[in-house]
């Protein structure tokens, strides 16, 4: 069993070496066709963040006040910013495989190309989105300190689960079409259950227990914490979201690539 | 003998017909059904094997044929060998870098240029960047849409878009090429370059598995072919192979049929009288047609036309009128008309359709279809179809120069 785990394994990193090139050509074709056409570009990738902080801005400053230990709109984008990211890659992920239908059935290469893809267009828009935290965090005169150093190890936690998921909604929506329906109705709550536009911790009792599973919490609060904070997240919860992230990927890799032959029969 | 490149060794595939759960709305209540112990609402799976215990290895500067007819399970068989499906038993394995065109322009996005989508495409059959760039040009020119480079592919016709497609798979330099059918698209000049293409791939070493409904194209190409039907049927060299595959098509019929007048059978002998199926170029051949008629009939010619089976070319067609020897009132009789003919053919497959015509309209009044098979076997391949029986002489003196550069030509050839 661990020995078929390990060959798995290898085989998978291998397939991903030798098409690290169409890796880089799907991206390009994803990002050329998301923005053809259009007049602002890049420029949805900023807007859409943004929109969302001015709405709920208006919301949590003026109608219910909220006390999130920052100016708020600070507090809002980082955490839209980082839940987009997780966002537009299922979304994009999850039609992936379906979308292609022509390459998985007349062409072989590594499957994992597509929901992969998905990720990397997303976390393109997500580094152009960053640009106006760092507008924002002039104009509120928030600098970075050395905690900064760990924003790596946050956005790994971050891609590996996303990467994760993806993996799953992709190979679940190629067999059973319903997941991309009941999925945008399990994104919608699973956004508000991440502390995205107010802290979890405001939630408490026994569905705080809960919801501190869910590695999205830890992922924007860490977020949050290293850039504006310039602090470091909490050892406990931060450790837990990394071990789900890195099980939750590990456990869909093997899942997919075990999966794939089944793939051009079933699409 | 060195390692093949492609083995495929008693590879079976199966499929279930009919659909299966396709949304949770159909699994959840067969599941639940199943947890109280009763049966699984599947509806009834049948299972096909669309590809049934089939083995061939191809080696290197070798090009292998598959034919057969639709549904014999010719594009299962590619996509077994790249790894797009997975055998139900056998093994399948290929060596090398495979360039593999199942359908000519899979990867193309139509929302991108010609130029983005070769970087695309090339990326998908596994070339790397600095490799497509080395050979854009090339492509380019080879696909003859240079002014549509920047145009998006959407805007292409059908012919430049394959043609985009086999120019880029055509630029790969791979180990192993795997083509299914590219040859039905393009227009005649580009299907020529095509075969040239393959056959310079194959000088260099490279293994070809090609599936065809050109049996012209799989005749002159590859030096083997299986014609499967599910099952294989016949493994050999090519031209058997077809053979094989065009007998076994060949179900004889009478196309029309008015009752009248019917050729009811037909046979080909040679010179010595023996049934001929296999004859070299120039052999004498009879052609026997039987022929009944019921009723009285006036003005009637009895003919033949040859076909080379492999593309339905007509090659020849001779009638009665054409002897003089005239046909009226014909009546309840059984009548044997001989024509006599040479083979004059180059290596192929061909067959016979007799017929009989009513003159003055021009109607057939009985057609049968193929009369009789036979194939022409030669030393030598000579391009074409007719063997005109060429010599050659030197028939004007050249000049001296022109003399000295012919002898130290000769000397050099035999050096």
């Amino acid at each position: 069993m661990l020995n078929q785990l390990t060959a798995d394994v290898r085989e998978m990193l291998e397939e991903q070496v030798t098409y690290r090139e169409l890796l880089v050509q799907m991206t390009k074709r994803d990002l050329m066709l998301r923005y053809k056409q259009t007049i602002m570009g890049f420029g949805w990738a900023v807007f859409m963040p943004l929109m969302n902080t001015v709405i709920f801005s208006v919301i949590f400053v003026r109608v219910a006040p909220l006390d999130t230990g920052m100016p708020y709109p600070l507090f809002s984008y980082t955490g839209l910013m980082a839940w987009n990211l997780f966002a537009s890659s299922l979304r994009f992920a999850v039609n992936s495989l379906t979308a292609n239908t022509n390459l998985v059935t007349k062409v072989y290469f590594p499957r994992e190309i597509f929901p992969f893809s998905a990720v990397v267009v997303s976390f393109v828009d997500f580094a152009v989105s960053s640009v106006i935290l760092v507008g924002m965090m002039i104009y509120w005169r928030v600098a970075p300190g050395p905690a900064i150093l760990f924003l790596p190890v946050v956005l790994a936690v971050h891609l590996m689960f996303t990467l994760g998921v993806s993996l799953l909604l992709a190979m679940g929506n190629l067999f059973f079409r319903d997941i991309k329906y009941v999925f945008e109705v399990v994104l919608m709550l699973w956004m508000f259950a991440s502390s995205v536009l107010s802290p979890v911790s405001m939630v408490g009792g026994r569905l705080a227990v809960i919801l501190q599973f869910n590695p999205m919490t830890s992922v924007i609060d860490a977020y949050r914490s290293v850039i504006l904070l310039n602090q470091l997240p909490p050892a406990g919860p931060f450790a837990l979201a990394s071990a789900l992230a890195a099980l939750t990927l590990g456990m869909g890799w093997v899942w997919f690539h075990r999966t794939e032959f089944r793939f051009a029969e079933s699409v | 003998m060195g390692r093949p490149a492609v083995t495929f060794d008693h590879v079976s595939k199966k499929f279930r017909l009919g659909e299966r759960y396709d949304s949770i709305r159909d699994l959840v209540p067969s599941l639940a059904r199943r947890a109280m112990g009763g049966k699984p609402t599947l509806r009834k799976a049948e299972d096909f094997w669309a590809v049934k215990d089939v083995s061939f290895a191809v080696e290197p500067g070798q090009a292998l044929g598959i034919i057969g007819p639709n549904g014999a399970g010719k594009s299962t068989t590619l996509k077994l060998l790249t790894r797009i499906l997975k055998p139900t038993h056998g093994h399948c394995e290929v060596v090398g870098r495979v360039g593999a065109l199942i359908e000519i322009a899979a990867g193309f996005h139509p929302d991108l240029t010609g130029r983005e989508n070769i970087y695309l495409q090339g990326a998908i059959m596994g070339m790397r960047r600095v490799e497509i760039t080395r050979h854009l040009d090339e492509i380019i020119e080879f696909a003859g849409v240079r002014e549509f480079i920047d145009t998006q592919v959407k805007r292409y016709s059908s012919g430049m878009n394959a043609r985009l497609g086999f120019a880029i798979a055509a630029h790969l330099e791979p180990d192993v090429l795997i083509i299914d059918e590219v040859l039905s698209v393009g227009d005649m000049s580009f299907q020529e370059r095509c075969i040239r293409r393959m056959e310079r791939f194959k000088r260099d070493g490279v293994a070809i598995v090609f599936v065809s409904h050109n049996l012209q194209a799989v005749g002159s190409l590859c030096d083997q072919a299986l014609f499967i039907q599910g099952a294989p049927r016949y493994l050999g060299t090519a031209q058997d192979a077809i053979r094989s595959y065009i007998e076994f098509s060949a179900s004889t019929e009478q196309i029309e049929r008015n009752g009248k007048v019917t050729v009811v059978g037909a046979e080909l002998r040679d010179a010595f009288g023996a049934p001929a199926s296999i004859v070299s170029p120039g052999d004498e051949l009879t052609l026997r047609t039987r022929i009944t008629v019921r009723e009285p009939i006036d003005d009637v010619t009895f003919g033949f036309m040859l076909y080379r089976s492999t593309d339905q070319l007509i090659v020849y067609e001779g009638n009665v009128l054409d002897r003089v020897i005239g046909f009226s009132g014909l009546n309840q009789t059984e009548a044997v008309v001989e024509f006599t003919f040479r083979a004059n053919l180059t290596r192929g497959q061909y067959h016979v359709e007799c017929y009989a015509l009513h003159n003055p309209t021009h109607e057939y009044l009985s057609r049968l279809v193929p009369a009789a098979l036979f194939t022409v076997t030669e030393e030598v391949t000579c391009r074409g179809v007719a063997d005109l029986q060429l010599t050659a002489a030197l028939a004007a003196p050249l000049g001296a120069g022109a003399r000295a550069g012919l002898q130290a030509a000769s000397i050099a050839a035999k050096g």
